[in-house]
């Protein structure tokens, strides 16, 4: 090993002379004290890797200072120079970690052999180190190999759900353009419309799947800003509202209107909120509920411990219990051939994104409630 | 003879305006529902040459109208096709562990077209099933 500093305490002038001479001749550069305070003065200036103390010194005494040096510096090797009848004493020194002891009068050999085992014991705990730096590493890069598989594994199921919902858009374009040649055909203006329709449908619709498709594909890290959170939320109202009214749904919008501002990413929240409001007009709208008043309300809050609380609720048709469990996985959807599966799934991955959660609460033919919670943040991130 | 009334049963309303669209203009008379329960209704109603029935629909979905319209006298003759997303093979696989319970047990339908059906399938299946229909009726 490199460091060849050595730390002698002994309160014995003539000792620490001897061994002075003697450590010097083995190859230490040696530094001495006199006793336990001034070696540990000169410990915490110079911190050499070896300490030889004698364990029976006036005031701070041999144990205490190998308790100290060994909670300063737990690497330290310390050890400890004993009289002939100090056993206990010598015990004691090892249930504090010294490496090992020498008695008094000193043989130099014994002194060679409890030096060298104590530079094994350095160069083990160096070595040690560096395999678990290089395991640590090691972990590090398989784990991330492993995320990263997990991620192609990720991408597979996205692309077999891909080919469906696009199977589908494009059966929905083959039928309104067939529909479209026999208005042509016959000169049937309802079919031209209808079939028209029908196209104009569903390239919307694979319009929505390459922009729900970027948008999962993207790693959202949010672009924060410090805004008023009704902000988004307002937005959605007036987006959807005419839509709301057009199918016969009461629109609600309900704020907080004292909420500070936080930091959030305004146009993340704007989808995901957006998300919301479109599944729940379609749960509103969904044939098999049109029996009952339908109603969505958004709203606002700041529930203890949150920065704000979005909630969307409906009174649609609500899910059953199979139906909540699987809401937020890829490509899982009720709309049939109108859903890509995508929306909530998205939606999820932004609240994710901002250390939020979102919950749900649904039940069969009483409706639906999501709650979107962000966190609070600070603007250093 | 009038004109030959077609069913059509799906929860998709492009799907329906498509199918509607290929058989009207090929001369039949079309009626539509949006689930099984209106299905079931119209049947009753206006006794269909043919029915054209998707597979997966919300709710309780094709089989139990498939079930229900096999089950009435009046109703079991009428030829149906079978529509889904599922391939044919799945289908029948589906078909035939449903049938292990004899008391459950549904008779194969006319036939089946997977999804997204093409024009001329829809056709040319539909006249078979219903030329077939009509020889047994003889």
């Amino acid at each position: 090993m490199d460091d060849r500093r050595i730390l002698l305490v002994d309160d014995e002038e003539d000792i620490r002379d001897i061994l002075g001479i003697v450590l010097t001749d083995i190859g230490y550069e040696v530094l001495t004290a006199e006793d336990g305070e001034q070696a540990l003065q000169l410990f915490r200036e110079f911190t050499p890797p070896i300490v030889l103390t004698d364990i029976k010194m006036p005031g701070m005494d041999g144990i205490d200072l190998l308790r100290t040096l060994k909670s300063e510096a737990p690497d330290t090797e310390v050890i400890m120079i004993t009289g002939h009848g100090d056993l206990d004493l010598a015990i004691k020194s090892l249930k504090y970690e010294a490496t090992d002891f020498v008695t008094k009068p000193i043989n130099d050999d014994i002194l060679e052999i409890a030096l060298q085992r104590a530079e094994e014991r350095i160069t083990m705990k160096q070595q040690l180190r560096m395999y678990t730096e290089n395991l640590e590493r090691l972990v590090e890069e398989k784990t991330r190999r492993l995320v990263e598989a997990e991620r192609m594994a990720a991408v597979g199921q996205t692309a077999a759900g891909l080919a469906h919902a696009i199977k589908n858009i494009s059966g929905g374009l083959a039928g309104g353009m067939f529909v479209l040649d026999k208005g042509i055909e016959l000169d049937d203006d309802a079919y031209v419309q209808k079939g028209w329709k029908m196209v104009k449908g569903n390239v919307n619709k694979i319009n929505n799947v390459a922009l729900e498709l970027l948008n999962f594909a993207k790693e959202t890290s949010p672009n924060y800003r410090h805004c008023d959170p009704n902000g988004p939320a307002r937005e959605i109202y007036d987006l959807m509202l005419p839509q709301a009214q057009e199918y016969g749904v009461r629109f609600v919008l309900d704020l907080d209107k004292d909420l500070p501002h936080v930091w959030l990413d305004p146009e993340s929240i704007h989808r995901a909120l957006l998300n919301l409001v479109t599944n729940a007009l379609y749960a509103c709208t969904d044939i098999r509920c049109t029996h009952k008043k339908t109603e969505i309300a958004l709203v606002t809050r700041r529930p203890e411990g949150w920065a704000v609380e979005y909630q969307v609720r409906d009174t649609g048709c609500g899910m059953d219990e199979e139906t909540r469990q699987k809401v937020f996985r890829n490509f899982f959807t009720t709309k049939g051939y109108d859903g890509t599966g995508l929306g909530l799934m998205v939606t999820k991955k932004i609240i994710d994104a901002h250390s939020g959660v979102i919950e749900v609460e649904s039940e069969k033919g009483k409706g639906t409630a999501f709650y979107i919670r962000i966190p609070q943040r600070n603007g250093i991130q | 003879m009038g004109k030959q009334k077609v069913l059509i049963v799906d929860d998709e309303l492009d799907m329906r305006i498509f199918i509607s669209t290929v058989f009207e203009t090929s001369g039949y008379e079309v009626l539509s529902a949006r689930d099984g329960k209106e299905g079931m209704r119209k049947a009753q109603e206006t006794g269909p040459d043919l029915i054209i029935l998707d597979l997966m629909m919300p709710g309780e979905g094709g089989v139990q109208m498939y079930r229900q319209l096999k089950g009435e006298e009046d109703l079991k003759a009428i030829p149906i096709i079978m529509l889904s997303g599922v391939g044919k093979k799945t289908f029948y696989h589906y078909l035939k562990m449903m049938n292990i319970k004899p008391d459950e047990a549904i008779p194969e339908p006319e036939a089946y077209i997977e999804k997204p059906p093409q024009a001329e399938d829809l056709l040319k299946v539909a006249g078979s099933v219903m030329g077939k229909n009509t020889e047994e009726e003889e």
